[in-house]
């Protein structure tokens, strides 16, 4: 059958409706939950590589939903930018699904609690893998309202992830995280109206090819990116993220703050960088810029100031969110690594760390039983692998060689004195300085053990606990390590930002 | 908040300047949106010339089920998530006790339930040439539910859980499994073979519309059924009051 040959853009639709399926099936069983939703991540996983495969050999490919084509149908689109991100959220879901596992059956294997574990897991699964499908779809969307739908799928799903936990505390935060997730689904389908009023598409090329410039289009614009922004949480727009974030059961923890933020940062790079690039001009990425440097100043600080582990690493994701909108001015800068190209690796690195981050908090909250800063000390004795998880991302948050991290910020300062933007650097440099503080101030608690201290041996099953987190995070660092690769190809490959989107990206 | 009833209809003035500045947003986004010249029909064109290849009559089914059927898709997963969602945050709220529900209510409910299930099953056979389909009979089956919930008919407490899920998630993995069934015939997610899609079309509005009705019925009583995790260990005497006549 064609659909089945390697050359099929069918392939496609694979990472949508397998966790889709996976995620109904969930819902329906109360048993092998989570040999379900391990089959689905895997076979995601291998899909994944597959397109990896093709994207390399057969280049961006498009395929049309009903074989409808645009104006009329949707489009599902793959290049290298949905590449990258589809094989980001295929590792950090492969990782996040067996620690899940991990942290239920610990939380399960404590008997005074185990029905609310027990209910907890029931609809972790269904939710997760849902929210996995929405995630793959936005990805790969290459329709405007398509995305708002895989939106509203990544918002409800996520809210409710964060509300698992059944905590007052994380009750109100999530409550507030689902009302700004529909603001900001609401700000953009707005915007979609003005889009479709002016142009009559919704299909991402023609929008690109029409290149309108009207005030319908940019309000259009404004509207989606500020929707967006909301979402992704953007500082000012960032106070429903820490209390969210930090609140929520560590796996879930993991998801938001790795995946669900990214989903919706990526659209706006898609809308700045590809769709609307005509439309966007030096000022307004300025302005972008600023609040990235504030996001990250203001989120560093805030994260030296916490007194719990999981809310200053929730504060982390909003500083180091920040560097990805830094990027954003240096994008027009001609000569050099394509900036944008940074954009899509921090990204990728973050995402690894921090999620190996999040799970080195959950393992040390388990282990504890409470997550204060000042009274971790210890933990190195009876965890050693999640500390040196916790060590390892730390490492590429604080952008030290060989991690991602580092090769991102050392490419944002390389092209930011290039252009003479010199007030760039120093933000970057100012990040990287609280970030090794806030990392360091825990660090220090975990390896100092006090006198007379009772050695407690790491319990056999906080191995899926331990093990995902440590991959990850060495993930993060050895894709400093590899860098050289795709930068090479984009260097030498392509010049301009058309060309490079039209060749696809590693 | 320690304010007075009074001091609560007053708007203080931070409330004042947002409201002000909320009016200036809408009107220079209504000035804008009218002096926008009116959309190009493109899309209005282009599902007229395609409107006999759909297999439906009905321009508005065509579009939600054939041309952008990829976006129902992921819709009717979006309200299985609602409920997922509110399932996982709480259970049902029944009260203890069966309130008198007087006789005419009883009734009213017991000739209207069926009659409005009658009627959504028409709207999901309408929906291939007229108004309604999926959503709208759904919409009325759902409300049939509600009718039943507020008369707190005894045999709703006890509903089994499984069959319950397996309605819910019956008309979303209905639509996914004729998707696939679809890429595997033609080549394209949702691409009818020829002259098959008006069934397939129908096929997934029954049974989305059955999903649709037990989903908005389920978010009516607000959380999952209380006899899910009391399963085996813990028989709770079911309180089945047997005046079904």
């Amino acid at each position: 059958m064609t659909v089945f040959q390697f050359s099929s853009p069918a392939w496609m639709v694979c990472p949508v409706i397998l966790p889709v399926i996976a995620g109904l099936l969930c819902f329906l069983f109360s048993h092998r939950t989570f040999a379900i939703a391990l089959a689905a991540v895997l076979t995601n996983f291998i899909v994944v590589c597959l397109l990896t495969g093709q994207l390399l050999v057969l280049g961006p490919m498009r395929c049309y939903m009903g074989g409808w084509q645009p104006p009329l149908g949707i489009t599902l689109r793959i290049d290298g930018p949905a590449l990258l991100m589809l094989l980001m959220t295929a590792v950090t879901g492969l990782a996040i699904t067996l620690y899940a596992r991990g942290y239920f059956s610990y939380r399960i294997s404590d008997s005074r609690r185990a029905g609310r574990h027990q209910r907890q897991q029931r609809y972790f699964w269904p939710l997760w893998m849902l929210l996995l499908a929405g995630l793959n779809g936005l990805f790969l969307s290459n329709d405007v309202f398509n995305v708002y739908v895989t939106l509203e799928l990544i918002g409800i799903s996520a809210a409710s992830l964060a509300a698992l936990s059944g905590k007052p505390a994380s009750l109100l935060a999530s409550f507030r995280y689902l009302l700004v997730s529909l603001l900001g689904s609401l700000t953009y389908l707005l915007g979609i109206v003005f889009l479709y009023r002016s142009s009559g598409v919704l299909d991402l090329d023609l929008l690109q090819n029409l290149a309108a410039n009207g005030s319908g289009i940019r309000t259009a614009l404004a509207l989606m990116s500020v929707g967006l922004l909301l979402k992704t949480a953007l500082f000012p727009l960032h106070f429903w993220l820490p209390p969210a974030h930090a609140n929520a059961l560590a796996p879930v923890s993991a998801i938001l703050s790795a995946l669900v933020v990214k989903g919706s940062f990526y659209m706006l790079f898609r809308f700045w960088f590809e769709t609307f690039q005509s439309t966007i001009t030096l000022p307004a990425l300025n302005f972008m810029g600023t609040l990235g440097a504030v996001a990250v100043l203001w989120g560093g600080v805030q994260a030296i100031r916490q007194h719990r582990l999981k809310l200053m690493v929730a504060y982390s994701t909003v500083s180091q969110l920040g560097y990805l909108f830094i990027a954003f001015p240096l994008a027009r800068v001609d000569g050099g690594i394509p900036v944008w190209s940074i954009i899509i690796f921090m990204a990728l690195a973050h995402a690894c760390a921090k999620s190996a981050m999040f799970m080195a908090a959950g393992t040390v909250f388990l282990h504890l039983g409470h997550d204060r800063i000042k009274d971790l000390s210890g933990v190195r004795a009876s965890l050693p692998i999640t500390v040196f998880a916790y060590g390892i991302a730390g490492v590429s948050l604080m952008g030290l060689p060989p991690s991602g991290g580092f090769v991102g910020k050392w490419l944002l300062l390389t092209s930011s004195l290039g252009s003479s933007q010199w007030w760039w650097a120093l933000v970057v440099i100012t990040g990287s300085l609280l970030a090794s503080i806030y990392v360091f101030r825990v660090m220090s608690r975990l390896f100092v053990i006090p006198e007379g201290f009772p050695l407690k041996k790491s319990e056999s099953h906080f191995r899926l606990l331990e093990w995902p987190a440590l991959a990850l995070a060495l993930i993060s660092l050895f894709l400093g390590l590899a860098a050289s690769w795709p930068l090479y190809i984009l260097v030498h490959g392509t010049t301009t930002l058309a060309q490079v989107f039209a060749g696809g990206l590693p | 908040m320690s304010r007075t009833g009074k001091d609560h209809k007053q708007l203080d003035g931070f409330q004042r300047m947002l409201l002000l500045l909320v009016i200036c947003m809408v009107m220079l986004l209504g000035y804008i949106i009218w002096s926008t010249p009116g959309n190009k029909p493109v899309l209005t064109d282009a599902v007229a010339q395609m409107q006999e290849q759909s297999g439906v009559e009905s321009p508005v089914t065509a579009v939600l089920l054939n041309f952008r059927g990829y976006d129902t898709l992921l819709e009717v997963m979006v309200l299985l998530l609602a409920v997922i969602g509110t399932w996982s945050l709480t259970e049902a709220f029944f009260p203890e006790q069966v309130s008198e529900i007087s006789p005419v209510q009883m009734g009213v409910v017991r000739l209207l339930a069926p009659v409005m299930c009658l009627v959504a099953a028409y709207l999901v056979w309408q929906g291939s040439h007229l108004a309604g389909g999926a959503f709208q009979g759904g919409a009325i089956f759902g409300a049939a539910g509600v009718l039943m919930l507020v008369t707190e008919l005894p045999g709703l407490r006890t509903i089994p859980v499984p069959p319950l899920r397996l309605g819910l998630v019956l008309g979303p993995l209905l639509f996914t499994g004729i998707a696939l069934f679809c890429l595997f015939i033609t080549g394209d997610l949702l691409g009818y073979p020829e002259g098959a899609g008006g069934w397939l079309i129908l096929l997934i509005e029954t049974g989305c519309a059955v999903s649709i009705g037990l989903t908005l019925a389920s978010l009516f009583a607000g959380g999952r059924p209380d006899n899910e995790f009391q399963g085996k260990n813990s028989p709770v005497s079911r309180t089945v009051s047997g005046d079904r006549s």
